[in-house]
């Protein structure tokens, strides 16, 4: 294995691609760190000192990597970009053109891509002036601080940091695509990786800090062990044979392979959990916009806002589920499988073509989902019930969330460097 | 010097998004994004594509030139 690691090195054209990926990821992280004009850097510093704990910018602070709370100029991450993508991709589902467009091919799917990069646009102008109208306020961002973050709040200085927020994000979507095209990988997949991991170090040496050696060794064994059936169970697939007959087209013949179609436990990945996450937040953002006292607004801040509470846990989980079984209806048709196969002469042996074999799939289907979106659910909660054992604060370094998404772009990964290691010899990182 | 700074900051960033939205999108969304299948993207870039890609990188050289120096000119 580690001789596959050297073999990446050797040859020239996959290390010229790992450098560039690793000095994008590099100027990424600097630009992280580099307040946006109009910020005062020593005050923020001093309010997060003070003040530990997510709060309601959690899990976005969890995607920038610690940059949103420093006002940074990368401070919306990559967040718009997953926001608008989600959009995008649930708006297929609902409008005709948009599905019309997404069946059309490679050159429909372009189109999509551009909305998805507009829409990024439209909804970065949107949360940095939502981030810079709450910053505006001391306190309001990093809760019990009075020291002023904006100090000079005049409408100039105002607009100067939308607008470099704004191509910040734009910045963030355009080193993404750099990786995509010229590095390894998925450039907007590993943008997020980085900005996670670089949030595990600090975390790691917060509890060792806080809670002593005994209690950091065994997080990190407690990690090393979640990593493991992580990558255990996302690697885990039903193959459903499949029977090609012979044809011939012409003078050659076609076919007579068998092959399997491959159905992973956890078919739907990390998206589930972001989409169920995402609008569990709208509840409390809600409340702290409206500021209200009524009834309803105190039964949600008691019961929705706080992640250990059993309402909460039982409505991520349940909302975990449910998205689970909607993206994977949306991204795998079983009758358009099984009308693939038939047309190319394919059949699951067994089981006539057509009609039985898409409801076989379906069955299949369904019934391997289940496991798979109870193990999501079940991961996702592991960091809010390392909340109530350690009392750790909610951005735990193995937090669900954040393992699922580093071991799936890690695998993911591994495996675009391993293909194009292939073309040289067939010696892998993966068995 | 701050108001010139922060004028020639936010022209700047104008270009910067609209350069950005010029270049064609790479990759195909959300499925993409986390452990879709290995997208093939071969075929290079054109010319304009690359020029493009100069153009972009000056643009945010200049971009990022005038980010530190506002920064610090607000701050002395």
């Amino acid at each position: 294995m580690l001789s596959a690691f050297g073999m990446a090195f050797k040859t020239p054209e996959l290390r010229k691609k790992i450098f560039f990926t690793l000095s994008i990821m590099a100027l990424f992280r600097f630009g992280s760190v580099i307040p946006t004009p109009g910020v005062s850097y020593t005050n923020v510093k001093q309010c997060i000192d003070q003040a530990q704990g997510g709060g309601l910018f959690g899990l976005i602070n969890l995607f920038s990597g610690g940059a949103l709370l420093h006002l940074s100029v990368f401070a919306l991450g990559i967040m718009p970009y997953i926001t608008s993508s989600i959009i995008i991709q649930l708006l297929t589902v609902v409008i005709p053109r948009f599905e019309a467009l997404k069946n059309e091919g490679q050159s429909g799917t372009a189109t999509l891509t551009q909305y998805t990069r507009y829409l990024t646009i439209g909804l970065a102008i949107l949360q940095s002036t939502g981030l810079i109208a709450v910053a505006r306020t001391p306190g309001r961002l990093i809760s019990g601080c009075s020291l002023p973050i904006i100090p000079d709040a005049s409408w100039q200085r105002i607009l100067t940091m939308i607008v470099v927020m704004t191509a910040g994000t734009s910045v963030i979507m355009w080193l993404g695509e750099l990786i995509t095209d010229r590095g390894v990988g998925n450039g907007m997949s590993i943008l997020i990786f980085t900005s996670i991991a670089a949030g595990f170090p600090s975390q790691l040496w917060s509890i060792k800090l806080q809670k002593g050696l005994f209690a950091f060794l065994f997080v990190c064994a407690v990690g090393i062990l979640v990593v493991a059936a992580v990558v255990f169970v996302e690697q885990a697939q039903r193959r459903i044979p499949v029977q090609y007959a012979k044809r011939m087209v012409g003078r050659q013949a076609y076919g007579g392979t068998s092959t399997y179609i491959p159905i992973k436990v956890n078919q739907a990945g990390v998206i589930p959990v972001i989409f169920a996450s995402s609008l569990l937040y709208i509840p409390s953002l809600l409340v702290n916009f409206t500021n209200s006292q009524a009834g309803w607004a105190v039964w949600i801040s008691r019961n929705l806002v706080r992640g250990d509470h059993p309402i909460y846990m039982a409505a991520y989980a349940t909302l975990i589920v449910f998205f689970t079984y909607f993206y994977v209806a949306i991204t795998f048709n079983p009758d358009e499988v099984a009308d693939n196969m038939k047309k190319y002469g394919g059949f699951i042996p067994g089981i006539r073509a057509g009609r039985p074999t898409s409801e076989y799939l379906q069955y299949v289907l369904s019934r391997i989902t289940a496991p798979g979106a109870l193990y999501l659910a079940l991961v996702a909660i592991i960091p809010i019930l390392a909340l109530i054992v350690f009392g750790a604060s909610q951005n735990f370094p193995f937090g669900g969330t954040a393992i699922l998404i580093v071991v799936g772009v890690g695998l993911d990964t591994a495996k675009q460097i391993e293909s194009q290691l292939q073309q040289r010899s067939y010696e892998g990182f993966l068995k | 010097m701050a108001l010139a700074l922060s004028i020639f900051l936010v022209i700047t960033s104008v270009l910067m998004i609209l350069l950005v939205l010029l270049h064609k999108g790479k990759g195909s969304g959300l499925s993409d994004l986390f452990g879709g299948g290995i997208s093939s993207n071969y075929g290079g870039s054109s010319v304009v594509e690359r020029n493009l890609d100069r153009i972009t990188i000056v643009v945010g050289g200049l971009w990022f030139a005038g980010v530190v120096g506002l920064s610090l000119v607000l701050k002395g």
